[in-house]
């Protein structure tokens, strides 16, 4: 025990001996894990806003179309949709977008009897009562609605509506919530002005996955007007949204790249003439060969550690507090859709430990293995010039 | 029984290969406790390569080396490296200090791989250079040293594990007289302490000096001589 606390003591020693060159190596290292690790937490971050997405998506949306463009549906369409074997329900939505010419930017406003799921990150209450609304991190910071627990809309008719805030969303879900209105059904309709018994959409509850197909290919014959759009469609347009999959193969790419540069630096520099000497002097005075793979071995850890544990914190620094601005570029997509959102730091401890067993045994291993054959040959060497 | 006895030890170095070169040629000799006992020859005669042997830091190509009644040739490394580390302390010619460290974490060395505290270490290699009159330098790093000043650390290193046998080869090549007599001067005190010394020195300064109790002559390789005062 003495003997290994003692072993790692001279190998901070060497490394700090050596400091220019561990250096180095421990920024570049840094570096790489860095990129490795931001595209994973970017990807996983936005993996995670995704689902969280479509947990509130129905199982199936039917909207209405003319001229390919999406119009109100009616809502006694709901009545024949709702009858087909396997629908377990029905409801419509009231929905739409709200450009906001003072503060420059686009909110969704939804009617309260539409999303199951974002109610559940929500401080205070959805509106009950026509006049009351609940409104996402984003809307709040905005308009101040959160100190002053009012919101004031311009309808369709050009007049100023004042709605009291009684709900808040809190960020974990920063995508979803962030440019969210939530009113009652009724404000929504009045607000829009919309038609009388029209909707935006219909949410169509169907337990039986496997009959979502069939099942809007039966309302498309029955109503040739509509669209219907699977959970799963939905899915794919935000896989692709996100690029999260061409993140995971820059992730691969970034892997190659670390294993690569860590070959090349190793075969570039082997043991120089001066670190054999080293260990054949340590062996000539009483060093075992174990006790100097032991001395490498803690070398590679230490840096190896090192670089992996700053890398990692850079990276999350990167992603969630500064939206990864660096990789945004890379990654094209979401942070053009959504400019003003804030990832959630969401965090993966598998692709963590994966990514500490990639960086760190490769670098232990390319350390070692060399010194092996140094110091497995007899010291007499040490003896001569 | 001897401290040490070699029986007919022969060395190839880089057998098979093309600069092949057989060291040493059928040797035997015997060195006692308390020997000062010193191998002369002209360069290349295999002193080096008989002291590697004699130090456990290579094993011969044939014949057989005891240390203490210990046969050694056939130990496992770890045995060897844990009779070096024991009976053994080295100064090579070049010194082979690691230049960038002090005074003190070169002494320190040889007692890593041990099981003593930080302590115990430090005291340990304090006293010795203390008595080596270079603790004043101990946090100075090797590369500023004086050459003399250099070949004290080297023998603090040597001693710091109190070996019982100090192999020495050409200590004095590159020190001036007043140095190699100072350096013989330690080496007496050590010899009185109870210690036997091997040195490899073509120098006719040590090999004149009045503590050598034997001289062990070698050309090519082989045995010329071997002298008891
Ligand atoms: N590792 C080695 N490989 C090849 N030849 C060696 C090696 N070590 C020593 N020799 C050769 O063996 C002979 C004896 O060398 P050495 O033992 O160093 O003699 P000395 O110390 O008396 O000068 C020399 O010819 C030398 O070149
Ligand atoms: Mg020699």
């Amino acid at each position: 025990m003495t003997k290994h606390l003692k072993i790692i003591d001279y190998a901070i020693t060497s490394l700090l001996r050596r400091r220019y060159k561990s250096f180095a190596i421990l920024a570049a290292y840094s570096l790489t894990v860095t990129t490795l690790a931001s595209v994973l937490f970017l990807t996983h971050a936005l993996r995670t806003e995704t689902d969280y997405i479509m947990q509130g998506v129905p199982d199936l949306i039917v909207q209405r179309t003319i001229a390919g463009r999406h119009e109100l549906i009616p809502v006694d369409y709901a009545e024949k949709i709702g009858a087909i074997p396997g629908v377990s329900g029905i409801r419509p939505r009231y929905w739409g977008y709200y450009y906001d010419g003072l503060t420059e930017a686009n909110y969704t406003l939804l009617g309260s009897g539409g999303e199951p799921a974002p109610l559940q990150m929500l401080t205070g209450r959805l509106p009950v009562n026509p006049g009351e609304s609940a409104v996402g991190a984003g809307v709040a910071a905005l308009r101040g609605s959160a100190v002053s627990g009012e919101l004031i809309l311009v309808n369709s008719r050009n007049i100023g509506v004042l709605f009291q805030v009684t709900g808040l969303f809190r960020s974990e879900s920063n995508l979803l919530t962030n440019d969210l209105v939530v009113l009652t059904d009724r404000d929504i309709v009045d607000f829009f002005g919309f038609p009388p018994g029209e909707a935006t959409d219909f949410a169509v509850s169907i337990p039986q996955s496997s009959e979502i197909q069939t099942i809007a290919a039966k309302i498309k014959q029955l109503y040739p007007d509509t669209r219907p759009i699977t959970k799963r469609e939905l899915t794919r347009t935000y896989d692709m949204v996100f690029g999260w999959r061409s993140g995971m193969m820059l992730t691969v790419f970034c892997a190659a790249i670390i294993a690569f540069c860590i070959m090349a630096w190793d075969k570039a520099t082997g043991l120089s003439a001066d670190e054999k000497l080293e260990i054949g002097i340590l062996k000539a005075i009483g060093w075992d060969t174990a006790d100097v793979l032991a001395l490498k071995f803690w070398e590679g850890l230490i840096i190896s550690l090192t670089a992996f544990l700053s890398g990692m914190i850079l990276a999350y620094v990167h992603v969630f507090f500064f939206n990864g601005f660096v990789l945004a570029a890379v990654i094209k997509g979401w942070s053009v859709l959504f400019p003003t959102f804030r990832l959630t730091p969401a965090f993966n401890l598998f692709y963590v430990l994966i990514m500490g067993f990639f960086t760190v045994v490769p670098y232990v291993a390319s350390t070692v293995i060399p010194t092996w054959r140094a110091a497995i040959t007899d010291p007499d060497s040490v003896m001569r010039g | 029984m001897a401290l040490i006895e070699v029986e007919k030890v022969s060395k190839v170095h880089n057998p098979g290969l093309a600069d092949e070169m057989k060291a040493l040629d059928g040797v035997s000799l015997s060195i006692e406790r308390g020997d000062v006992a010193v191998l002369t020859g002209p360069s290349g005669s295999g002193k080096t390569s008989l002291i590697s042997l004699i130090g456990c830091m290579a094993r011969p190509t044939e014949g057989k080396i005891r240390v203490d009644g210990k046969d050694v040739v056939k130990l496992p490394e770890r045995f060897l490296t844990d009779i070096r580390r024991r009976r053994f302390g080295f100064i090579f010619q070049q010194f082979h200090l690691i230049r960038e460290l002090t005074v003190l974490e070169n002494v320190l060395l040889p007692l890593y791989p041990l099981e003593t505290s930080f302590r115990t270490m430090k005291d340990t290699a304090l006293a010795i250079l203390h008595k080596l009159r270079i603790d004043g330098k101990k946090s100075l790093k090797i590369k500023n040293l004086s050459g003399g000043e250099q070949q004290r650390v080297a023998i603090a290193r040597a001693l710091v594990n109190e070996p019982q046998i100090i192999v020495a080869d050409e200590p004095t090549a590159h020190l001036d007289s007043r140095l190699a007599q100072e350096f013989m001067d330690i080496l007496k005190l050590c010899n009185q302490e109870g210690k036997t010394i091997i040195i490899a020195t073509h120098d006719p300064f040590i090999q004149t000096n009045p503590l050598v109790s034997k001289t062990i002559a070698m050309r090519d390789g082989r045995l010329e001589s071997m002298k008891k005062k």
